[in-house]
């Protein structure tokens, strides 16, 4: 088979947006270093989510449920358009386990805390909130975890396995805020908490996923602070709002880098 | 949509209690030997259960000076090298950024955290406490300079990972994927399932009355995928069919009726080709859990309908504990070997039958069956679910 063959490409119905910059793509800075001010993290805090249900939810969890219902709002539609065994749920993130990990192993966190240990947990406080019922995977890994879920989505609304899928990312980093410190360069951009969810639905045009070794630029991380799994979301969020027909497409296609792999959606237009 | 090309399952390695190696492993699995034992690697006095599937030593590989210092990194090098001695993967086989790594786990790193958080070892060992730090071990220690992915769908992470890596094979994303799952035991899970009152101090028993809960257990299961037009002559089997699917029912129970897992198979049967009649043995999750087993049960029946009595159906987990991240690769493995065989192993330690588990779970002694077709179902925290519909070479 050939990889530029590709498979057909989805559509974004709706982004929504949450970071330590504020709400949306308004708060979003032009340069992340200048808008941190010395600090090497912009934090999301606690979003104040009501119900008995969430009294033990971690932090990671409330914004995960946030960021759906940013989608939800950016798509002007009631939860019962995503709710159902036909929405698909990949979640991507590459550290959001570190808070509850570290709770569990420092014994902050009791035996009934140990099931937000698992990274799963996170986007199935989402599903069980929205009642998405239908396939679900989580990608582990920085910003290529992100484009290897949106490609994972275009298979599965290609295969007909789903008629929509969400593509959630969520990155929490101030419960490990001293660690952090300590592995990354000072000048590096600020770690930026944030959290975000993609619409996707069947869109026109093919989509190619490509993965080489090598470094990226890491343009996206001098604007928006080092989001990690949601940088690419981010990304998507920003030409959504800039009015781009085609935010997955337009201008580029999309690029990631982590762990030495640097990986690149690339959009087709009109051949689908 | 056209029919999806075969993927074949070409090579299989294996690190587990019960062996460290593809005969040892399924030599065990038909005899019954036990890989539960007291765990000795780490304090357990202070739980309720101190024994597991714990691997007493990493006998395959003598010298570790290329892995770093770091159990589930060298127990999945280990199951590597298992692949590698049965097709070698160099630049003569395959070009390395044509070969890909997708890894399943339900715990990563964590333990490279417990250490670091403890003082112990330099403070860099935090890096490999991310979840897919050990993958990329692998990656490096194979050459392998294609796309290298992580999944975690809890305890069905195994199911995933292979199915993720047939995908980037249908789509020519790589020509060659090791894919598989892995997961140690370690004093954090251990602590966490002991609180959570979910390990049993009786034998583990699926499917009987009597079951009263799990024991973990420690493995890394490792396959090399490949097209079938690239497989070679002598494949292990073939993977027709994946899905993964979420609950939405709760963060850690599954759903009461198992609509989730069942979803799950239906959808890898569709993606297969095949129907539920087709089904000729299923590797259940069968964890020992009061309600697992029954919810599995459940779901097998509403699935395979009038021949639901009639399909074999068994459990590996008596055996070596719940190997976690690793189980459903490995359950899949097991799957190939019984039709490559002819025989099905046993559900060890089932002797009372519950009225609500009523199918054929192959109690006792393996069984001399010949399964063309099998579906292996997994279950995780977080609603997690998977479904894999293999076939026999």
């Amino acid at each position: 088979m050939s990889a530029a063959a590709g498979i057909p490409a989805p559509a974004v119905r709706a982004v929504g947006l949450c970071s330590g910059w504020g709400t949306g793509v308004a708060a979003l800075p032009a340069d992340a270093c200048a808008a941190a001010g010395g600090r090497s993290l912009v934090g999301l805090g606690r979003p104040a989510v009501q119900g008995e249900r969430f009294r033990r939810a971690t932090r990671e969890c409330l914004w995960a449920l946030a960021a759906v219902e940013a989608m939800l709002e950016d798509g002007r539609a009631e939860r019962a358009a995503i709710a159902g065994e036909r929405t698909a749920l990949l979640f991507v993130s590459a550290a959001v386990y570190g808070a509850s990990n570290r709770a569990f192993i420092e014994g902050t966190g009791g035996g009934t805390h140990f099931a937000y240990t698992a990274p799963a947990v996170v986007p199935a406080e989402a599903a069980i909130e929205y009642r998405l019922r239908g396939p679900s995977v989580l990608f582990i890994g920085g910003a290529p975890a992100a484009l290897r879920a949106i490609w994972y989505a275009a298979t599965l609304l290609a295969a007909r396995a789903c008629d929509r899928a969400l593509v959630l990312g969520v990155e929490t980093f101030e419960e490990c805020a001293d660690l952090y410190a300590r592995a990354r360069r000072r000048t590096a951009p600020p770690l930026v908490e944030a959290a975000a969810c993609l619409w996707l639905e069947p869109g026109d045009g093919r989509l190619v996923l490509r993965s080489a070794r090598g470094r990226s630029r890491g343009d996206g991380a001098r604007r928006l602070g080092e989001m990690l799994a949601v940088g690419p979301l981010a990304e998507v969020a920003l030409r959504r709002h800039a009015g781009y027909s085609d935010p997955l497409a337009d201008p580029l296609g999309l690029t990631g880098a982590w762990r030495g792999e640097v990986t690149n959606l690339i959009f087709t237009k009109g051949a689908g | 949509m056209s029919r999806p090309e075969r993927v074949a399952v070409v090579a299989a390695g294996v690190t587990t209690p019960i062996g460290q190696d593809l005969d040892a492993f399924w030599s065990s699995l038909l005899t019954g030997a036990s890989g539960i034992s007291s765990i000795e690697r780490f304090p357990v006095a202070d739980l309720r259960v101190g024994r597991g599937g714990e691997i007493k030593k990493l006998t395959r590989i003598k010298r570790w000076d290329r892995v770093p210092d770091c159990r589930a990194t060298r127990l999945l090098v280990s199951a590597a090298d298992e692949l590698i001695a049965q097709v070698p993967l160099g630049p003569a086989t395959v070009e390395p950024s044509r070969l890909a790594v997708v890894v399943g786990t339900a715990l990563g790193g964590v333990e490279e955290g417990e250490r670091a958080l403890a003082g112990e070892g330099p403070r860099r060992r935090l890096r490999g406490a991310l979840y897919d730090s050990p993958g990329d071990n692998l990656t490096r220690w194979l050459g392998a300079r294609g796309p290298a992915l992580t999944v975690s769908t809890a305890c069905a992470s195994g199911a995933t990972a292979l199915g993720i890596g047939a995908e980037m094979l249908r789509q020519g994303q790589a020509d060659l994927v090791v894919a598989g799952g892995y997961d140690i035991l370690c004093r954090f899970v251990m602590r966490g399932f002991d609180a959570l009152r979910s390990l049993t101090r009786d034998e583990v028993r699926p499917f009987d009355k009597r079951r009263s809960g799990l024991l973990l257990g420690e493995a890394a299961a490792l396959v090399l995928l490949a097209r079938e037009t690239d497989a070679g002559r002598a494949p292990l089997g073939y993977l027709l069919g994946h899905a993964s699917t979420g609950d939405g029912s709760h963060i850690s129970a599954p759903d009461p009726e198992g609509r989730g897992l069942e979803r799950a198979a239906r959808l890898a049967l569709a993606e297969a080709g095949v129907g539920p009649d087709d089904v000729d043995f299923v590797s259940a999750h069968g964890t020992a859990t009061p309600l697992n087993d029954r919810i599995e049960t459940a779901v097998l029946k509403r699935l395979l309908g009038p021949r639901a009595p009639s399909v074999p159906v068994n459990s590996i987990k008596a055996t070596m504990g719940h190997t976690m991240g690793a189980a459903a690769t490995l359950e899949a493995i097991m799957c190939l070997l019984a039709g490559r065989h002819g025989q099905i192993p046993p559900t060890r330690h089932l002797e009372v039958p519950d009225p609500e588990c009523d199918l054929d779970y192959v109690p006792g002694t393996a069984r001399a069956a010949r399964p063309r077709l099998s579906l292996s179902t997994s279950l995780g925290f977080g609603g997690c679910n998977g479904a894999l519909v293999l076939e026999s070479a």
